[in-house]
């Protein structure tokens, strides 16, 4: 069945499609029918993927974006609603994911949810202005007065009150070499009775800056999003974009493509897998992973001249061919590379001082997972089988026909576990390309066109959105959401019980992109 | 008591490592000479990313890494300010990490020096323009150094630092 044919059962006949792109239904509704829709979409256990809100989309004002995926359709479900003024009603009771959307929403453009339980800003702190959105189209890129902190626009942290309970806040600025952010713990004793997590201290505007730019400068925007996902979501961007135009990617391209996006995948892992034993004080277990880590990033600097796959991919392709011997290279790398990593964590895995750390701790309850969107690692450690390569296959994905990895138990040594299985596949699946490898070019010659397009990829810590709005050949609107921006709010949930010293493993185990989550 | 020393006699469980980076050992001869003679044996560096794309603090982790593990020259990277010599700076200064930035810097005694790393930190990225960034890191600090790329690798980095300290030793700065 398709998702049409589901969706006229839900609705009746009076199903009337905008139109979109492949694999991408817009079901315009009235505020009214939405709320009812929202209801609908809940019963019938579709997931909010996510939720974003355009200025002047068709017509004038703002439009609402709800993104839905349900499992078994490849298909993705938009519903749009256009707003009569600047006031909507909130979903977060019925999709608690909805509330750091919402919130988000409210900072950019100013609109406001009713009824939402929680309406402080988010992405804009304190020196911000009160009355600033820096989303809407009046708003042209500049410099804005900087507010001082008060007592009025202060940030209020849920407070928790008790006997015995303290807090302990940690950040920005954290001990080691890691991005800033605020974890603030409420504690009995050694134990985490409640964490808020306070992001979006490296809001760096990536999407007002994307603005009035042509799509192929964009790509860089799309790269810096977050450095280790540098491929993933230039990936994405760019086949919203190729959709839009109506684009034929190369197969050589797709095929590097891909190449790329499981490297990222690998040297990823590697280094949380190496994080997670650095982090229960065993640096020995730990030196394996960095150095086949280090010599990943080795062959992505000959493969790409860029240690983190900068630069290469560009709308329609590639931006240059790879240097004549050295995909053999990597492919005689690999040869050897599955043995080393298995022995490294045939040892750590089963190390004594490692699974007493590892095991119980920071356990993701199946649960929360769809409520919360919870998508990647994060999910399939807990016995979800989530991965966008699989469930909305795209580029060489299609032809791959994948597997996924799972495992049950949800806590650090599931995520350990996972993860390690998992570079063993992308080694496989980067053989197999090689093997197959077609020649010609790698790229086709680009006519940007007009339109809307979303596109979703598998990055290393999950599913990356991206939806890209073209008017007069320029991008009108960009809007990203990364996985870590759902994931974070699993980290919430998963180190309640836990001691406040196993906080920094399961924060690694988990491996939450800041930059990609404050943008 | 038998097992612990039989212990003393296992075969070793850690592997050797081989490999040879002859312009690697050249940077890292003359870093350790340099750190012996103008800090004392011990450079101390705090990390402070304002707002990058975290790729550059996945290269200055590197630096601790097997391949190149600058600990072996003195060079250590402190979990406080208080500890540090020198402030590594990432990322473009995000209007949401302003104060906590000068707070970090504060923190730390003087004699103390600035090096911004990355492209975004040196203020030749592509944020400048967004109301969401200051700019590079000489908008809040008085940079000693700049190592720009997108980002670095971990040897321009060292190049870098050895750049810093035969400027701090001439007197170049202060």
């Amino acid at each position: 069945m398709t998702l049409k044919e589901e969706l006229k059962k839900l609705f009746g006949q009076k199903l009337e499609l905008a139109a979109g792109q492949n694999n991408e239904l817009y079901l315009p509704l009235t505020e009214a029918e939405l709320q009812k829709a929202i209801k609908n979409m809940a019963e019938n256990s579709f997931e909010l993927v996510s939720l974003f809100c355009v200025e002047n989309f068709a017509e004038k004002g703002f439009t609402l974006f709800y993104a839905f995926e349900k499992s078994g359709f490849e298909e993705m479900l938009v519903l749009q609603t256009l707003l009569s003024g600047n006031h909507a009603v909130s979903i977060a009771k019925t999709f608690p994911s909805a509330c750091w959307y919402e919130r988000e929403v409210t900072d950019g453009f100013g609109v406001e949810f009713q009824d939402a339980f929680d309406t402080r800003r988010l992405f804009l702190h304190e020196t911000y202005p009160s009355d600033f959105h820096p989303l809407l189209k009046s708003f042209k890129n500049a410099k804005v007065e900087t507010a001082t902190p008060n007592n009025q626009n202060q940030y209020l942290f849920k407070q928790v009150e008790g006997e015995g309970v303290y807090q302990i806040p940690v950040g920005p600025v954290h001990a080691g070499i890691i991005e800033p952010g605020h974890f603030r713990f409420s504690v009995i004793g050694e134990t985490v009775f409640n964490l808020e997590v306070r992001l979006f201290y490296k809001h760096r505007g990536l999407e007002k800056l994307a603005e009035g730019m042509k799509p192929q400068e964009c790509v860089r925007i799309a790269e810096s999003i977050s450095g280790d996902e540098t491929a993933a979501n230039a990936v994405a961007f760019c086949t919203a974009v190729e959709k839009i135009c109506g684009l034929v990617v190369p197969k050589r391209a797709l095929q590097l493509r891909t190449i790329w996006l499981e490297l990222e995948r690998i040297y990823s892992h590697l280094g949380d897998l190496a994080g997670m034993c650095v982090d229960v004080a065993y640096p020995v277990g730990a030196s394996p992973f960095f150095i086949l880590r280090e010599e990943i990033f080795r062959q992505n600097d000959a493969l790409t001249s860029s240690r983190f796959l900068k630069g290469i991919i560009t709308v329609g392709g590639l931006t240059k061919a790879v240097p004549e011997g050295v995909l053999e290279n990597l492919s005689l790398y690999l040869l050897s590379f599955s043995e080393k990593l298995n022995a490294a964590t045939g040892i750590d895995s089963t190390y004594f001082s490692v699974i007493d750390r590892f095991e119980t701790t920071g356990k993701v309850k199946e649960e929360i997972l769809s409520p919360l969107h919870i998508t990647g690692p994060v999910a399939r450690a807990s016995g979800k089988m989530t991965d966008t390569r699989i469930n909305h296959p795209y580029g060489l994905y299609t032809e791959l026909k994948l597997k996924g990895q799972t495992q049950q138990n949800g806590d650090v040594l599931a995520r350990f576990n996972l993860k390690a299985a998992e570079v063993l596949d992308s080694v496989k699946i980067i053989q197999r390309i090689i093997s197959e490898l077609a020649g010609g070019e790698v790229s086709a010659p680009c006519q940007i066109k007009d339109g809307y397009a979303l596109s979703i990829v598998e990055s290393p810590r999950g599913q990356n959105i991206h939806w890209v709005q073209i008017k007069n050949g320029l991008l009108d609107r960009y809007k990203v959401r990364t996985a870590s921006f759902c994931n974070w709010q699993a980290m919430e949930h998963a180190v309640l019980g836990n001691i406040v010293p196993d906080f920094p493993l399961i924060n690694k185990s988990m491996n939450l992109s800041y930059a990609g989550t404050d943008m | 008591m038998a097992k612990a020393i039989s212990n003393l006699f296992k075969k070793t469980v850690t592997d050797s490592f081989l490999f040879k980076d002859s312009e690697l050992e050249t940077i890292s001869v003359q870093l350790k000479e340099k750190v012996d003679k103008v800090f004392g044996r011990s450079l101390a560096i705090r990390e402070l990313d304002t707002g990058s794309d975290n790729s550059t603090e996945i290269e200055l982790n590197n630096l601790s890494t097997p391949y190149y593990d600058v600990e072996r020259f003195g060079v250590s990277f402190v979990a406080s300010p208080r500890h540090a010599d020198v402030l590594i700076v990432t990322g473009a200064i995000t209007r949401n990490m302003e104060i906590a930035a000068k707070k970090t810097y504060d923190a730390m005694p003087a004699p103390k020096f600035v090096v911004a790393v990355g492209d975004d930190a040196c203020g030749c990225g592509i944020l400048n323009n967004s109301y969401a960034v200051l700019g590079g890191a000489d908008k809040i600090f008085k940079v000693d150094l700049k190592i720009p790329g997108n980002p670095p690798s971990p040897r321009e980095i060292l190049k870098g630092l050895l750049a810093l300290i035969n400027a701090i030793e001439k007197g170049q700065k202060n």
